[in-house]
């Protein structure tokens, strides 16, 4: 209980600090890391002491359960905690070590990992709005970071799909209460069963348009592109790796616990919309030259597979959904950071995430696919539209390495060793996953009990 | 009652549904701050109607649920500190662009996106002349 309250906390506190902070300074970057692996390790100490298949529960201000705002900590929301906060290190390290260049840049990035555990751990609906917003308002600021004017140019659209994209959001909040009378989001997933169809499919309805929007699915995709190859290489790193997330959170949270008639109901759509988002991003990828070009629209086609795999549902495609979201951000995130940088070995760490990418063993992405073949192999439709998602991807990947490795790299200057470590570390980390990825299908798998018990 | 609160709901979030298709940035973000007063409004009425005010003293009878209230509260609020910073964006691309107008920034975009496919292609040509 102690633990849940420390882990939010110590982002909140320690970032509220940092922004008052000249971050250009290189202790201030350090600092920023060490509370960010202080929120890990708080994450970890929750992790531990939750009971095994159950959810260490927090009410805050010792009012009673039911009164007072409840946050709980399931395998589900920890895993997407520590998933997002740790990529977030990862692009946090990154920027230190390469000097940042702005000063609010180490502050906001804490503030946005204590939005990331709030949205994460909290139990109550308002809550997860609050949190919601204030993850997005620490990305909104992250968008512009390096102000050239087409960081700002992207940084408007981003901030203005995402702000209207919250609303919508609210508005569903409201709909909820309405319909059901509490926040608690344990009791709305009881109360909705009673509730009138037609409100809860409009509910329904406005919870997908403001995820999707939060993870690019095609119909939402548009500002995507601008926003990825317009930021600086960790920015988008952070937005595609951590921030994204609360997207793929929200669906499977909202849809399989809140909403679960409403979302068997739409599962026929949502395997559409997922298949379609799978093509449009391999094609459009395909047809990009530059890397960041070809990384926004791989995000776009690569959330098309867990939105698919929510579509097909139960606890295989829950697993493969929560599983495959784990994998992609360590792709988007290692990916995105390898844009800019040149030199020995850069090619092979970049030919990594392209495996990765593309489901090619000893990658992670691997497990990630096969969990999908799995969950998909009774539909031979969709097990085609993974096969030739699966060969856009390796065409686009290693078109992309064809140009920047092949083609331009040779006569760039190869870049100082503190832009490679970070990237090279994730490469490994990938490698890893892919060789022993039994905890990481073990926590997946029990982070899809929470949604749907075998 | 319900059907009141519901009509001014959705004429808010018709109206800044069409400021944000608008090409003046400045009306864009108009457009955010009346589709956000749609969503107060909507978390108002999820629970107005089911009694008196909530101020103490209390009236005999029912009264209207305070915490829907609350929320407004914190909606608003959230929406002032996001419609500060969209203004404040909105101020930095009028100096980066010189523009505040949607279309001519996305002139410069597609600008910018020509002169990267010329970037590419003279090195393929080199390289098909090499080849040959």
């Amino acid at each position: 209980m102690t633990e849940l309250a420390v882990a939010l906390l110590v982002p909140w506190a320690a970032g509220a600090i940092l922004v008052a902070l000249d971050g250009r300074r290189r202790i201030v970057g350090w600092l920023a890391v060490a509370a960010l692996l202080g929120t890990i390790a708080s994450l970890v100490a929750v992790a531990v002491s939750a009971p095994p298949a159950g959810a260490l529960t927090f009410t805050t201000g010792g009012w009673p359960e039911g009164v007072g705002i409840t946050f709980r900590a399931d395998a589900f929301g920890l895993l997407f905690g520590l998933l997002s906060v740790g990529t977030l290190t990862a692009a946090t390290v990154h920027e230190v070590l390469d000097g940042v260049r702005e000063r609010e840049f180490p502050g906001v990035v804490v503030l946005l990992a204590a939005g990331l555990t709030g949205v994460f751990l909290t139990a109550d609906l308002f809550n997860f709005y609050v949190f919601f917003e204030l993850a997005l308002a620490a990305a909104y600021v992250l968008s512009v970071y390096g102000r050239t004017p087409r960081a700002i140019g992207a940084g408007l659209v981003f901030t203005a799909v995402n702000v209207v994209g919250t609303f919508v959001f609210l508005l569903s909040v409201a709909s909820v209460y309405r319909v059901t009378g509490t926040l608690d989001m344990a009791e709305i997933g009881t109360r909705m069963a009673r509730a009138d169809p037609n409100a809860a499919i409009l509910i329904a309805v406005g919870f997908f348009v403001a995820f999707g929007v939060k993870l690019g699915l095609f119909p939402f995709h548009f500002w995507l592109p601008t926003v990825y190859t317009g930021s600086r290489p960790a920015v988008a790193a952070i937005l595609s790796g951590s921030l994204a997330n609360i997207g793929a959170y929200g669906i499977l949270r909202f849809g399989a616990e809140l909403l679960p008639r409403e979302l068997a109901l739409a599962s026929g759509a949502l395997v559409v919309i997922g298949g379609a988002s799978v093509v449009y991003g391999g094609v459009l990828a395909v047809s990009r030259r530059t890397a960041s070009e070809m990384l926004a629209y791989s995000a776009i086609g690569q959330v098309g597979y867990v939105l698919m795999a929510i579509g097909i549902g139960g606890p295989a495609g829950f697993a493969a959904a929560i599983l495959y979201t784990v994998i992609n951000a360590l792709n988007k995130t290692m990916l995105f950071l390898t844009t800019r940088i040149r030199g020995t070995l850069v090619g092979a760490v970049f030919v990594v995430g392209a495996l990765s990418v593309a489901g090619v063993p000893p990658a992670a992405g691997f497990v990630g696919k096969l969990e999908l073949f799995q969950a998909v192999h009774h539909e031979p439709a969709l097990v085609v539209l993974l096969v030739v998602g699966a060969i856009l991807s390796l065409v686009y990947a290693f078109q992309i390495y064809q140009y920047d490795h092949w083609l331009l790299g040779r006569g760039d200057e190869p870049s100082r060793w503190q832009a490679r470590v970070v990237p090279f570390a994730l490469a490994g980390v990938v490698l890893a996953a892919g060789l022993w990825p039994e905890p990481l299908a073990a926590f997946s798998q029990a982070a899809a009990d929470v949604l749907a018990p075998r | 009652m319900n059907l009141v609160f519901a009509l001014a709901a959705a004429s808010l979030f018709g109206a800044g549904a069409y400021l944000l298709l608008s090409r003046d940035l400045v009306r864009v973000v108009l457009g955010v701050v009346v589709i956000s007063q749609a969503a107060v409004l909507t978390l108002m009425a999820s629970a107005i109607d089911r009694g008196d005010a909530p101020i103490y003293p209390l009236a005999f009878g029912p009264i209207s649920d305070p915490l829907s209230q609350a929320m407004a509260l914190t909606a608003i609020v959230i929406g002032m500190a996001v419609t500060a910073l969209l203004l404040v964006l909105v101020l930095r691309v009028t100096r980066a662009f010189h523009s505040r107008a949607l279309d001519e920034l996305a002139e410069e975009e597609a600008e910018r996106d020509h002169r990267l496919e010329r970037r590419h292609a003279p090195s393929q040509e080199s390289d098909e002349a090499s080849a040959r």
